[in-house]
């Protein structure tokens, strides 16, 4: 579903980022990334999308290759969601019209139909009764599951995460990573972006550990966290336990 | 002796010997000139200048047997304006109910209707217009009460469309006073007095918002040409003070636009003030663009949406309602600045004041003149003033409502 092949990116102001990144991921699978702070995580999560741009190697997303050609870049963004660590829900919106927005502007749905399946999905992560209400009034495990909700409505092949969680209560972390889970039930591809151990362990089907703008480790959970190949691994796991 | 009002006044006024002495100081000094005021308005100042010239002022020198195409638009408007209000009382949001008349509704009722009875009497214009302003009037203030008590049970698709009568009225509005569609033409030339500033201001107003809004956007764009050029030209209007861009105007804009665009100078500063403003009104837009996180456009991004529709329905939308303000105080600049279109000739308010004033039949009666203009300046002001009020609080529905 996404191959990536020595991606290396430097952002305007020279820094080098990437440093020839390779990832694959194949359909149905969750891989989460890990790495410290800094280590280009975003970065190369946003490069699906072409959140941001990148000047070497190549990417393919669902068989169509990132390039300059704009009609490219919206047909994989139309393929691939993205949810965002600060929700990035529109606050002047209701959360039922956050759902609605893109498929009715961009899939040209009748409305009546996005609607009904806007709801659907709202009960699917559990907040049908809010569907009138503003973000604003939402608590941030709620918003996040719009968030969710709202990316799931253009029935994407792909979803991208980045953290999160990481803007969230403690107590509200749960509710989120049950939704994502039952996605990864239910078949989803979805690269994420994640601090949270124990998601990676349960759901992921492969770990990848970036430090420095490059992947030091790829492996499944069970061997990445019992038994790290690298050095660095190793140190990033006795950080983070 | 233990009213709600006695208990509030001494709460707001008394609630200290030091709050007791400034809010008796103050109350007196506000009577005092209130009474000064009043003496001069009833006993001193002799209204003959504005009645002899009542005409003059509300439209200049229009040709008399078309006025009734004004006061047809007078009475179009006021109906419009009455049945806009009463809708945004009836139709509150599912998720903020509101009330059917709220304080500063009744306030502004009572205001209105007290100007358009006193205004007149006080001023001693003739009967038939008296009853004439009475009549629009009530037409306003009954379209109001109508469309509040059954704005409801208009159904929905036609509710939509309600909103469209503005922009119809607008151009109806520029056929009646321009004429065509079968009616005489009256030239630009014969525009005068409260005409004039109103459809100068307005026109300026209309347009310099779009072109504000494209300028702002400019300023933020990839494209270095449009960048600069945009950055360029808002620096050089607000460089440069009005009054030389309207002298400026007169001589060069007839090269500068299309031909026939402007070739009146009438038209020619209604351009020089929609170019003017724009500028303003961009670095005001501005401001609300950048209060607009960068995960908003890269939301809208990531779900497929082309720029042009994250810019109009996830970023403007919520820029514009932080530039609302702001902008509001620009148009109300703006209309107060029409008073510099006398200084090149045309006569607005102040330009016909100023030739009522050389008239040696009126000489001296400048105070009387003078507080007339200020009084419908601040009518219009206080009118545009409330509507972006009234606009805002129905904008901010979803920061306002709690859950
Ligand atoms: N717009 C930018 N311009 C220059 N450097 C940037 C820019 N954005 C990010 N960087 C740098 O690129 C590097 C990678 O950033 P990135 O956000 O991808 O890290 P991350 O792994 O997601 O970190 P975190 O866990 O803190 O989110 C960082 O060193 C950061 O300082
Ligand atoms: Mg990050």
């Amino acid at each position: 579903m996404i191959e990536a092949r020595g991606v290396e990116k430097w952002y305007p102001n020279g820094f080098h980022a990437l440093r020839g990144v390779d990832l694959t991921v194949e359909q149905g699978e969750v891989v989460v990334i890990m790495g410290p702070s800094g280590s280009g995580k975003s970065t190369f999560l946003r490069t699906f999308n072409a959140l941001e741009d990148f000047q070497k190697g190549a990417i393919t997303v669902d068989g169509i290759t990132l390039s300059d050609d704009l009609r490219h870049i919206d047909a994989i963004r139309r393929e691939v969601g993205m949810v965002f660590q600060q929700f990035n829900l529109f606050p002047h919106l209701t959360v039922l019209e956050n759902l609605t927005l893109a498929p009715v502007l961009v899939r040209k749905l009748p409305k009546a139909e996005v609607q009904r399946r806007a709801l659907d999905l709202l009960e699917r992560v559990g907040i049908a009764e809010q569907a009138h209400k503003y973000p604003g009034q939402l608590s941030g495990g709620q918003q996040q599951r719009v968030a969710i909700a709202r990316s799931l409505c253009m029935e994407p092949r792909i979803l991208l995460f980045d953290e999160p969680t990481s803007a969230l209560d403690p107590e509200m972390v749960q509710e989120v990573l049950e939704v994502m889970q039952g996605l990864a039930r239910d078949g989803m591809t979805m690269v994420v972006v994640t601090h949270e151990v124990r998601f990676a362990r349960q759901v992921a089907h492969r770990v990848v550990l970036m430090d420095a703008g490059v992947v030091v480790e790829s492996a499944p959970p069970e061997q990445f966290f019992a038994n790290p190949q690298h050095e660095r691994s190793r140190q990033f796991l006795s950080q983070i336990s | 002796m233990d009213s709600p009002l006695l208990r509030r006044l001494r709460r707001d006024l008394f609630a200290t010997p030091l709050d007791g002495l400034i809010s008796i100081v103050l109350v007196v000094a506000l009577a005092a000139s209130a009474a000064g005021l009043l003496h001069w308005a009833l006993v001193q100042a002799q209204w003959a200048v504005i009645q002899a010239n009542s005409t003059l002022f509300a439209v200049g020198r229009y040709p008399l047997d078309q006025q009734w195409r004004l006061w047809l638009l007078t009475i179009l408007l006021a109906a419009a304006t009455g049945l806009s209000w009463g809708l945004l009382r009836a139709l509150p949001r599912p998720d903020r109910p509101a009330r059917l008349w709220p304080f500063n509704d009744r306030l502004a009722a009572v205001l209105l209707a007290g100007l358009a009875l006193g205004l007149p009497l006080l001023l001693r214009l003739g009967t038939a217009i008296q009853l004439r302003w009475w009549v629009i009037t009530a037409l306003l203030l009954l379209a109001r009460w109508a469309a509040g008590r059954w704005g409801r049970r208009i159904p929905d698709p036609v509710r939509r469309w309600i909103p469209l009568i503005w922009p119809l009225l607008y151009l109806l509005g520029m056929v009646l006073i321009s004429g065509g569609l079968g009616l005489v033409n009256v030239s630009p030339s014969e525009w005068g007095g409260l005409l004039l500033t109103l459809l100068e201001a307005s026109f300026a107003i209309l347009l310099c918002f779009p072109l504000g809004v494209l300028l702002a956007l400019g300023r933020r764009s990839a494209l270095p040409l449009l960048r600069w050029g945009a950055v360029l030209y808002i620096e050089f209007i607000r460089g440069a003070p009005l009054i030389t861009l309207l002298f400026l105007g007169q001589n060069i804009l007839g090269f500068l636009l299309p031909g026939g665009l402007a070739p009146e100078r009438v038209w020619r500063a209604a351009w020089v003030l929609t170019f003017f403003a724009a500028a303003y009104v961009a670095e005001a837009v501005r401001s609300g663009l950048a209060a607009v996180p960068l995960g908003q456009l890269e939301a809208a991004r990531s779900l497929g949406l082309a720029m042009p529709q994250a810019l109009i329905h996830v970023v403007l939308p919520q820029a514009l309602r932080v530039a609302l303000p702001a902008t509001v105080g620009q148009f109300i600049t703006l209309l107060q600045d029409t008073t510099l279109l006398s200084l090149i000739g045309l006569l607005d308010l102040l330009g016909t004041a100023r030739t009522v004033m050389a008239n040696p039949a009126f000489l001296g009666k400048n105070a009387e003149v003078y507080l007339v203009l200020a009084v419908l300046f601040w009518g219009c002001c206080a009118a545009l003033g409330l509507g972006s009020r009234a606009l805002e609080t129905r904008l901010n529905t979803h920061s306002t409502a709690k859950a």
